[in-house]
């Protein structure tokens, strides 16, 4: 059975269509790259598969069943802003976690937050946008979860964050766990990647290995990704 | 996870709400302070003062518990808190039904404020007693027993302004289902849920007065109810507010299970 599987998946906002008869499979134990420009629909197929909008028509399945309150024990999920309650203090926060998620590690969160520097008896309303995210990626990778979606990690970070991100991910999810991780600045994930699924307009152009198609195009996925998307 | 829902939802609502309440009792203790003391025109103006704040925290209360309870229902269900709510393993219908509680919560909390408010504003053993003479004059011109009579008006105007908070509730649902312009479809559809809802009130009355003649002198002439007209009618009120507001409740949540839309 696979981990996630999108069927005949479509989204429309009144007549504009944001995404088109979108099938999508993802194995246990990859690290898949959703790769498209901006607009291109990767964080609606995002916000689809976490419940936030509704399909305008096909299904969604995690481990076999429809989306809802299984899969959401089993996901999860860093969106791409700042989500959480700031009138709340971080140590707040991590008490909120643990009372929802039976998967959730609140030492190993106070311990990624302690590495950090970030304080956890400091309120979110205190602390920047930036040291927010970080709290964020810090909960959601702190949960043992299946699977992992990252809807743009690495958005507005400088270069040194980025690689502390991108390590924390690594580090931080078990083996038989698969991420998904949407983003356009692929020079930076590319490394970890073993799956590559391409978006654009709405559909998905391609899903490959990412090894199998560096090696039939004899280039980087950065460098596939300018060549099909070149304006 | 009901409870695990509450529990936060019911935080919150303490967070914001707690100044106001604190302010009230605040003024009404200084109120009664200066309303005891010997009165000076200086002690007298600020009395008048004490007072004014009083019933300003009083009217921020109850205006704060309507507004609180609808911008937090938006705020997680449908701002950028909604990336949490909806992605916690709860149901739908558990997310509703803690706005709901903690709402009704807070209602009553609010409610019970003011009264302590006003009570430590005003008592005295003579006003106590010239109010229960007042309320005991009507009661007994109406044949209605006392207590039964101070409840029964009480439950009508909480379970109306109640039925008020849901209507809204329900506005903010359907105008976020919509693409564009929001929160002006919000209170559309809440002013317009809040007016189908009094309209139903009215035309149930109107169906039971088709089988007893003092309910629908109500409707037919402008003479005062009569006893037995009063009693019936409370009755009815609140039975049709209670059915309102668990029908009300139903749709919400099968309309929010119909799924979202989250920007």
């Amino acid at each position: 059975m696979e981990l996630l599987e999108v069927k005949n998946l479509s989204k429309s906002f009144d007549k504009k269509k944001v995404l088109r008869d979108v099938n999508l499979t993802v194995s246990s134990g990859r690290i898949v790259g959703l790769l498209g420009k901006n607009g291109a629909g990767k964080t609606t197929l995002i916000k689809l598969i976490n419940d936030l909008l509704t399909p305008t028509e096909g299904e969604i399945f995690v481990k076999g069943e429809k989306i809802g309150v299984n899969s959401k024990k089993i996901i999860s999920y860093l969106p791409e802003r700042t989500y959480l309650n700031k009138q709340m203090k971080v140590s707040e926060v991590i008490e909120f976690f643990e009372d929802f998620y039976d998967n959730f590690d609140p030492k190993k969160a106070k311990r990624l937050l302690k590495d950090l520097d970030l304080d956890i008896n400091q309120k979110l309303s205190k602390m920047s946008k930036g040291m927010q995210e970080k709290v964020q990626l810090v909960l959601v990778m702190s949960r043992n979860a299946d699977l992992y979606i990252l809807d743009e990690p690495l958005g507005g970070v400088d270069p040194a964050t980025r690689e502390y991100i991108l390590d924390t991910i690594l580090s931080n999810f078990d083996e038989g766990a698969s991420v998904i991780i949407s983003t356009h600045l692929i020079s930076d994930i590319e490394r970890i990647l073993d799956e590559v699924v391409f978006i654009d307009n709405g559909k998905i152009v391609l899903q490959s290995d990412a090894d199998k198609l560096r090696n039939k195009e004899k280039s980087s996925i950065d460098e596939i990704f300018r060549r099909m998307f070149k304006c | 996870m009901l409870n695990k829902l509450l529990k936060y939802d019911l935080k919150y609502m303490i967070k914001n709400m707690s100044i106001f309440y604190i302010l009230g009792i605040f003024f009404a203790v200084f109120t009664r302070i200066f309303f005891s003391m010997e009165q000076t025109v200086m002690v007298t103006i600020i009395g008048q003062i004490t007072l004014g704040c009083m019933f300003s925290m009083i009217a921020s209360i109850l205006i704060n518990v309507m507004m609180r309870s609808w911008v937090r229902f938006r705020d997680s269900i449908y701002k950028d808190e909604a990336y949490l709510t909806h992605t916690l393993p709860v149901t739908k219908n558990d997310i509703y039904n803690s706005k709901f509680f903690q709402t009704l919560i807070f209602f009553v909390i609010s409610f019970v404020i003011v009264l302590i408010a006003l009570f430590i504003t005003y008592y005295t053993p003579e006003r106590w007693l010239m109010l229960k003479n007042y309320v005991n004059a009507i009661t007994t011109g109406l044949s209605f027993n006392t207590t039964l009579f101070v409840v029964s008006m009480l439950s009508v105007m909480f379970l109306e302004i109640f039925n008020a908070i849901q209507c809204g509730f329900l506005g903010i649902i359907l105008g976020y289902k919509q693409n564009s312009n929001k929160i002006a479809y919000s209170v559309l559809f809440g002013f317009s849920a809040y007016i189908i809802a009094q309209s139903i009130v009215l035309g149930l009355t109107y169906m039971v007065g088709l089988f007893d003649g003092n309910i629908m002198d109500l409707f037919n002439n402008t003479a005062v109810l009569n006893s037995d007209g009063l009693k019936l009618l409370t009755g009815l009120a609140i039975i049709f507010y209670i059915v309102i507001i668990f029908a009300m409740n139903i749709l919400c949540k099968k309309k929010l299970n119909d799924g979202v839309n989250i920007e």
